[in-house]
């Protein structure tokens, strides 16, 4: 046991990919939902 | 009540092309371009997203705090819309936080959630965060709405500062807050780059958002349309 971490590349991957995966999905709900909103005002 | 004015400006398109730039720029030096730190390795690289979202997650909190007290001083219902927004976001952000911290504390603390006290009172404002949605979801009338997601999220945004100082008043696994002053200069751009990323995609979701919750505003509070057969009734 050295105390460092050894490798990890998966954890990185994970953390960077859900992060852009939420934004992803989140922003295109959001337009979806405003030009429904739109059509029906 | 003031049936409310909705922009139709393109702003928020130009801050999220942005936020996605600065995001797409920090991202490839965070990943590709700094060095790995010294104990967490490549694992630390995390930093570069889970920092920010933390940040701008402590902003949307404040700015949906702001918000509510702003609407329960002036009775604006813009207020109320940007309250929506703030609360939306800020449940989006605070999932995230605790999705890429869970991430980061398997490799490093070698399990994926504990019940420390940074990580509980992050999870009790994500939880009261999505009560105040399904609170609104529920509640038809705009007015008592307003009022109660108003309060509610000042009571919810008490523990704030106890997320943010919990590290310092209590033995936490979690580390001290991360700041540019704490981290090495090698880490700053990313770090600052990712921010900004994060903090220019936020201000447009709630600019977007607050648009769409005055928009069903719009509908709620519009005079329900006169049937030819009603008027003929009055009339005669």
């Amino acid at each position: 046991m050295t105390g460092v971490v050894v490798g990890g590349w998966e954890y990185v991957i994970a953390a960077y990919s859900i992060t852009a995966l939420a934004f992803v999905i989140y922003g295109v709900s959001l337009v979806t939902r405003l030009r429904e909103s739109q059509n029906h005002d | 009540m003031d049936i409310p004015k909705v922009s139709t400006s393109k702003t928020p398109y130009v801050i999220l092309a942005l936020g996605v730039l600065c995001l797409l720029i920090g991202s490839y030096i965070g990943l590709a371009v700094a060095p790995a730190e010294r104990f967490m390795g490549d694992v630390q690289r995390i930093m570069y997203v889970h920092v920010p979202t933390a940040w701008n997650w402590m902003l949307a909190v404040l700015f949906s705090l702001w918000c509510a007290i702003a609407f329960l001083f002036r009775g604006d219902m813009k207020w109320d819309t940007r309250l929506e927004a703030g609360v939306e976001v800020g449940t989006l952000l605070a999932f995230l936080l605790c999705c890429q911290g869970a991430i980061w504390a398997k490799p490093t603390w070698g399990v994926w959630w504990d019940w420390d006290p940074r990580l509980t009172t992050t999870a009790v404002l994500l939880f009261a965060f999505l009560g105040i949605l399904a609170l609104r979801k529920f509640v038809e009338d705009p007015v008592k709405r307003a009022i109660w997601s108003s309060v509610a999220t000042i009571i919810a945004a008490i523990d704030l500062p106890i997320v943010y100082m919990s590290v310092k008043w209590w033995n936490s696994l979690h580390q001290q807050q991360s700041t540019p002053s704490t981290v090495s200069s090698q880490f700053h751009l990313p770090l600052r780059l990712n921010a900004f990323g994060v903090l220019f995609l936020m201000t447009a979701f709630i600019m977007i958002r607050s648009r769409i919750a005055a928009y069903r505003l719009r509908q709620e509070l519009a005079e329900p349309p006169v049937r030819i057969g009603e008027e003929a009734g009055e009339l005669a």
